[in-house]
């Protein structure tokens, strides 16, 4: 199980270093165009995390916005020669250029997207992989042609039952492409996109320029990046990241247990989460006034209510959702506390999503440490 | 010493770091995050395709640093049948579960307008 005690236990290990990292970071930066204070989990694949203080806006700027890389990003591409295909199961294959994208029918859709792996370092006993903490996720405004539109143009045969998405990831030595593939009901769900532009300017390279499949509400790695071929597929596609990768146990397993991938399936809608963004976890706070505020999400469901506890969770109150809202994107929520005297406090918070989840106190353990999303803490010093 | 600027990158000397078809690949320079003594031959068998930064922020145990050494010879990592065992055992020691978390640096910060 990852309880919320050891999800703490694991921010405030790496916390516990924060003046450190800091001062780190002050002097030995790392300079990466564009990206701006952002962790470096690796550089190559290039992974960036979000520091979670930033998750304080309703659309999260580029620069601040997380990147997951599981391959080199392109090291060349020429927009001219480049085509987007659309085959397997259709009628009538498709290769379409940018400016044939751009002159369709463009919907813009508010997404947050979350890495399935953000919260894998809380992961007790540890799993490999990134090892993310909170801040692997953001929203953005995603612009593009609907891939039903395109689906259409093409002619979806009645065979066609899952629609795969190859990109131009550079794959090193024996390592199997990135491809991953989405059930049609979801491929032709209207908000589902082939994503031209994110917060109302053109893809960057980190982001998937030219061309990237945005589909709402998912885990992140369903929204291909640098996407070049969509083929319609009979059945779900079989590569390495469909199985045994971005898959959850049937059932409950013990930490540490090997699970059949028979016994397993594919990880797929985000689960209600919140952060929270302010005060920083080990924020030693100026004034008994408090304004603790943060985002929750829901993956396809909505935000319900946000629950703040100033006690350790003995008790909850309702926090204040914010006016902007779209369906898939995070909630920003907000609270005043006022805290009675001075002291060391911790501070929760927890959702409840519309269909009636409510962020659990512990997760049962999985192999990849995907979809993590224990009741958020963080613990402060009020002086007195 | 932690080094990660690119600009760097070129004027630095890592001789250990001569023999990489990447020499010329930013972040070559990552190697320097691997405690040492580090085996003969990891480092082209391991940061041909990845810098260390992915190695040295996991903790995991015997079992767990075999499965992932398994994968990546899978994968394409070149390493002797005789290293194999040379690896797993490093990586058990240097990275176990009990070690204290490794803190990632950040990118620059530029201070930016935000819209809320």
């Amino acid at each position: 199980m990852i309880s919320r005690r050891e999800f703490l236990a694991g921010v405030s290990g790496s916390i516990g270093g924060v003046w450190p990292l800091l001062s780190r970071a002050a002097d030995e930066s790392v300079a990466l165009p564009g990206k701006e204070g952002m962790i470096v989990r690796s550089h190559r694949f290039l992974d960036l995390e979000m520091p979670v203080e930033y998750a304080n806006l309703f659309i999260t700027p580029v620069e601040h916005f997380f990147v997951r890389n599981h391959m080199h990003e392109p090291s060349t591409l020429d927009v001219s020669k480049w085509r987007l295909s659309i085959g397997g199961e259709v009628e009538k294959p498709l290769a379409l250029t940018l400016a044939e994208l751009l002159k369709m029918e463009q919907r813009t859709v508010t997404n947050t997207l979350e890495c399935a792996g953000n919260g894998r370092a809380f992961a007790v006993p540890h799993v490999p992989g990134v090892q993310w903490q909170k801040g692997a996720v953001g929203t953005a405004r995603f612009g593009g042609p609907r891939l039903r539109d395109l689906l259409e143009r093409a002619g979806v045969k009645p065979a066609g039952k899952h629609v795969m998405f190859g990109g131009l990831d550079e794959v090193p030595g024996k390592v199997p492409p990135f491809i991953r593939s989405i059930p049609i009901e979801k491929a032709i769900d209207g908000d589902t996109l082939v994503a031209l532009n994110m917060n109302g300017a053109r893809l960057t390279k980190h982001h998937g320029f030219p061309a990237r499949v945005v589909v709402p509400g998912w885990i992140g790695a369903a929204s291909c990046k640098w996407v070049t071929e969509i083929k319609v597929l009979d059945r779900e596609f079989d590569g390495n990241f469909m199985s045994p990768g971005y898959r959850m146990p049937n059932q409950p397993v013990q930490p540490g247990e090997a699970v059949n991938v028979a016994d397993t399936h594919p990880a797929t809608a985000l689960k209600v989460k919140s952060l929270i963004a302010s005060p920083s976890d080990g924020a030693s706070v100026k004034s008994r006034a408090i304004h603790i505020q943060g985002v929750a999400w829901a993956g396809e469901a909505d935000i319900e209510k946000v629950e703040v506890s100033t006690d350790s969770g003995t008790t909850w109150q309702p926090a204040q959702l914010s006016k902007n809202h779209s369906r898939y994107a995070w909630r920003r929520w907000s609270h005043f506390w006022k805290a009675p005297r001075g002291g060391d406090y911790t501070i929760l918070s927890r959702a409840t999503d519309s269909d009636g989840h409510t962020q659990p106190d512990s997760v049962p353990w999985n192999p990849s440490g995907y979809l993590i999303n224990v009741v958020d803490q963080v613990k402060i010093h009020v002086p007195v | 010493m932690f080094r990660y600027s690119l600009l760097l990158a070129g004027s630095l000397s890592f001789a250990c770091l001569a023999v990489f078809v990447c020499l010329a690949r930013p972040h070559a320079e990552s190697a320097d995050l691997l405690p040492g003594p580090v085996p003969a031959k990891f480092k082209t068998a391991c940061l041909e395709c990845h810098d260390a930064g992915i190695i040295v922020q996991q903790r995991l145990n015997k079992a767990a640093w075999t499965k992932e050494m398994d994968k990546m010879i899978k994968w394409g990592a070149v390493v002797d049948p005789g290293d194999r065992d040379v690896f797993i055992e490093y990586l058990t020691t240097k990275f176990p579960t009990d070690k204290e978390p490794y803190v990632a640096p950040r990118t620059a910060f530029k201070k930016m307008k935000h819209d809320r």
